[in-house]
């Protein structure tokens, strides 16, 4: 078997994760970070794209909302290249309780949450379809965050850096030696391969799945309650600000721009099984009724596309760990050092708290297993820009037509509801050495657009295929499970034009390629 | 008040189904007008007429299979109208095509065996009747597939490799053509071939690439003004068979069997006006005197005895599902059936399983007269209990469909004048 030593192994490829080794290597530790599914698979590519101001936050949990707003400030100067400036609002509609407005405003103060009150015809006039009958309005820095973006350049920032990333690869068995945590063991999903990683400090930011990696290491009673949500994307942007009700957090209080989509969300349901996406309709229709509050008409635009995500809302069963729904269980991070808490060395787990203070949870983290190591090293990912990021330039997205401008006659374009031109596809699909579409999307937003991969995906297996060892088998794999994935998300909301265009895609994918009969 | 157009029948839809009808019904004498919001599913599907390729299991001879067919799915709009309609509408069409724009121009095949022809990604697609453009695909001789990078549409190295994986010895050569820009679809291409001087080049480039005893897949972009012409001097001048393989919209032999259908509508005296959108009826009881559409700038009541519903399923917006799930049929908000039952699943998360969703269609009765009215008649895919795209079954569908519905106003017509 294959070995591999190192200083820091991290379990995970979220943006904790990815933020731990970006922080770890920035400190000239030596790391290697595995993670099960592609970067950015888990929590952190399942929710709605929301960079926090702090301003959900602001009545119901201040540390939060002071953690979100400091660090809003931090993720926007150090990673602009994933962000779009969108801004955000926070408005009263006449389904949400009057007097919590004022409480809304006392928080923001009180934690530092910039929010200035503006009138409601404000807020009309720049978001238009936002409902009329808004009575209160507050304007914040929320933004949008492109979340593959923000784990890529963390990953190849720590890979410039020496540090090794490896995707597909699951952690299956962790070695411990005594009341010493070793490493682990991680299987390469793609070829069965095994590979032993020796590391001084192993740490799980595993999210969710926080309890079943500690559960290898032998720990107890490292308890992640998944909470699950679902999100829907709308095929276009029905606002440019993210708009927040302003009431208590609940479902569906919030639509978020983010890039040429807007997504509602969300829920919150205890959930034991992390991996569990099913989506239950009553679920959908509330969360499109829901929509129709913030902006009428919201159920007539087209549905694109469903999905659930899981937040890591963490109960230690050695603390006091009852609480109510898991709305109410702390949103705040937690870093476990078992050394503390089970007496067992080399073993960290980093859980809870939100992608907003991911850098934050990567600091604290690394800190800590420096203190373990007796080296003592200063934290620089509040002032250091991540790979890409360099000019400070938000995403705008009226960019993606100005790259296309510039290829209009020397470029083909692949994916025409994205903008995708066939050398960037060529480009990712060498760099990162896949056989696999979903991982191209994830980087380049390939198929998710209104049509869903309807003419993109016979267009990019093809070109896949023309790729030095990618045989057919490979091609047929990546089409199909393309097509079958993209379905997951899709067979729950469809109605209206995104059923025709559903529709054409059946015909496309059926009526002419016949794909379900491949040799 | 609108201004008002007479006509003994007024079809909606320029499908395959719509423009049948209403050929067939202008051929018995009828003042026909055919009303579309736009070009119909010709310009997407492959121009291969599928009667019935997949029953789960890929289907060999349709003829000895649909009987079985029709009685394990007594629902399926084939059992409405039953097998023997179906060779007759058939043969309609390939009279059609052959007398049509396109000279020379023919289609082959009928209900005896289905043709297992290449798909752009290499899978053999069954169907009953097929362009001569495309016959040649269905042998297992070796084969080079040949590909034109500008069109951004095909891939023959994958269509290749499927057919080697399928046991057919296959290669794939790249042809570049020289169109002005770096991208062209198969409707630009298809013109460029109606070019002898283009297609003498083309074919020049090409044949020093071939070897001897293979057959030549293309793209299906061999000519749309004159596709027989195309295809002929390409195989005159490569000295073998070339057949075309249809690919992503717009279809090029789509187009053609648009064209012909298009033309014989014409042939027999029926007006089409593209463009028109129907937006609703209006009725004496269970008639329904006149359709309202919109045309040029303002709205247009088409009077008419007989209205032909040909406008299509979910795939064209005819019917529609709304976000509280509930189906609607948009211009006559005709009576639906095959919905899934209330907490039933709408659709499934296989995506090659059951999805009880699309059976939905129009209700009708044997001669496929919508419920509920006395005078509007449905065809295509507008009707209820079949899956077309998965079945291989749309073409036939719609040609039988169209073909009986005729054949119903005649008899109706009949009964009037002899009353």
């Amino acid at each position: 078997m294959e070995k591999l030593s190192t200083d820091v192994l991290v379990i995970g490829g979220g943006a904790t994760g990815a933020g731990v080794a970006w922080d770890a290597a920035l400190r000239g530790l030596d790391v290697v970070l595995v993670e099960r599914g592609d970067l950015g698979t888990g929590t952190s590519g399942r929710f709605h794209g929301l960079l926090h101001s702090g301003g959900r936050y602001a009545v119901k949990d201040p540390s939060a909302a002071d953690e979100c707003a400091r660090e809003n400030l931090i993720v926007r100067h150090i990673a602009p290249d994933a962000i779009e400036d969108t801004g955000g609002f926070f408005v009263t509609t006449p389904f949400d309780d009057p007097a919590y407005a004022d409480r809304f405003a006392q928080g923001c103060r009180d934690t530092g949450v910039p929010c200035e009150e503006i009138e409601p015809a404000q807020a009309l006039r720049e978001e238009p379809r936002l409902n009329p009958r808004v009575s209160r309005a507050f304007r914040v820095p929320d933004a949008s965050i492109d979340v593959w973006r923000l784990v890529w350049a963390l990953a190849r920032g720590a890979q410039e850096r020496g540090a090794r990333v490896l995707p597909y690869h699951e952690a299956v068995a962790v070695h411990r030696d005594g009341d010493e945590i070793k490493g682990a063991r991680v299987r390469n999903s793609r070829t069965g391969d095994e590979l032993d990683v020796e590391a001084r400090i192993t740490v799980s930011a595993s999210g969710a799945w926080a309890g079943k990696i500690a559960g290898l290491a032998g720990i107890e009673g490292v308890q992640v309650r998944p909470g699950r949500g679902i999100m829907i994307a709308m095929n276009h942007r029905l606002v440019n600000t993210v708009v927040n009700r302003c009431q208590m957090p609940t479902d569906g209080d919030i639509i978020v721009p983010i890039r040429t989509v807007c997504v509602v969300g969300t829920t919150d349901v205890d959930t034991e099984d992390p991996d569990d996406h099913s989506v239950i309709q009553d679920e959908v229709d509330a969360m499109l009724a829901y929509g129709e509050r913030l902006v009428p008409g919201f159920k007539d635009a087209r549905a694109l596309r469903v999905w659930t995500g899981v937040r890591p809302l963490f109960e230690d069963t050695k603390g006091n760990g009852d609480g109510g729904s898991s709305r109410d269980v702390t949103r705040a991070h937690a870093l476990l050092d078992h050394m503390d808490r089970d007496g067992v060395s080399g073993f960290f787990t980093i859980t809870g708290g939100k992608l907003t203070t991911y850098r934050l949870m990567a600091q604290d983290t690394v800190d800590a297993v420096c203190r373990q190591l007796g080296d003592p090293r200063p934290c620089t990912t509040a002032t250091e820009r991540l790979p890409g990021s360099h000019d400070g330039e938000y995403i705008r997205v009226e960019d993606r037509l100005g790259r296309r401008e510039r290829h209009l006659r020397d470029d083909q374009l692949i994916c025409e509801c994205e903008l995708i031109p066939r050398r960037r596809i060529e480009d990712t699909i060498r760099q990162r050495g896949t056989t696999d579409l979903d991982d191209v999307r994830r980087l380049l937003r390939l198929g998710m657009g209104p049509c869903q991969g309807g003419f993109c995906i016979y267009r990019a297996a093809g070109i896949l295929h023309g790729h030095d060892g990618i045989d057919t088998s490979q091609a047929n794999r990546a089409l199909v499970d393309y097509v079958l994935e993209r379905w997951k998300g899709v067979w729950p909301i469809l109605y209206g034009d995104q059923l025709r265009q559903a529709r054409l895609d059946d015909w496309i994918f059926q009526g002419v390629l016949d794909i379900e009969h491949l040799p | 008040m609108s201004p008002t157009l007479h006509y003994d029948a007024v079809v909606l839809g320029a499908g395959v189904a719509g423009l049948t009808a209403a050929a067939r019904l202008a051929e018995g004498g009828a003042r026909v007008c055919v009303l579309a919001k736009g070009v119909g599913s010709t310009h997407l599907a492959p121009g291969t007429i599928g009667v019935l390729g997949y029953d789960p299991e890929r289907v060999e001879k349709p003829a000895d299979a649909l009987p079985g067919f029709i009685a394990a799915h007594p629902d399926h709009p084939y059992a409405l109208f039953g097998a023997d309609a179906v060779a007759p509408a058939l043969e309609w069409f390939a009279d059609r095509v052959e007398a049509g724009p396109q000279p020379g121009y023919r289609y082959t095949g009928g209900l005896e065996r289905n043709h297992f022809l290449p798909t752009a990604v290499g899978a053999l697609r069954p169907s009953a009747l097929v362009p001569e453009t495309m016959a040649a695909g269905d042998t297992n001789a070796p084969v080079c597939v040949v590909g034109l990078p500008v069109l951004r549409d095909f891939y023959a190295s994958l269509c290749a490799g499927n057919l080697r994986r399928g046991g057919i010895e296959a290669r794939a050569v790249e042809i570049e053509v020289e169109v002005g820009r770096v991208e062209a679809n198969a409707l630009g291409l298809a013109r460029r071939f109606d070019d002898p001087a283009f297609r003498a080049a083309f074919a020049g480039r090409l044949a020093l690439l071939l070897r001897p005893g293979e057959r030549v897949a293309m793209p299906a972009i061999l000519g749309l003004r004159d596709p027989h012409g195309a295809w002929s001097d390409i195989q005159r001048r490569l000295g073998g068979p070339v057949f075309e393989v249809p690919t992503l919209p717009p279809s090029v032999p789509g187009i053609r069997v648009y064209n012909a259908l298009v033309a014989a509508l014409r042939a027999a005296g029926a007006r089409l006006i593209v463009g028109a959108e129907a937006l609703g009826v209006e009725r004496e009881g269970e008639r329904v005197t006149a359709v309202r559409a919109h045309t040029s700038g303002h709205d247009t009541l088409f009077s008419a005895r007989w209205v032909v519903l040909a406008t299509g399923g979910f795939a064209s917006g005819a019917i529609t599902l709304g976000s509280d799930w509930q189906p609607h049929e948009t211009i006559v908000g005709l009576a639906l059936r095959g919905m899934p039952a209330p907490g039933e699943p709408r659709f499934a998360g296989d995506y090659f399983g059951p999805q009880p969703m699309s059976n939905v269609g129009v209700a009708v009765d044997s001669g496929l007269l919508a419920e509920g009215t006395e005078n509007v008649f449905v065809a295509g895919a507008a009707l209820p209990g079949a899956v077309p795209w998965r079945e291989g079954s749309g073409e036939g569908i719609a040609l039988a469909s169209g073909h009986c519905v005729a054949q119903s106003v005649r008899e109706r017509e009949g009964a009037a004048a002899a009353a």
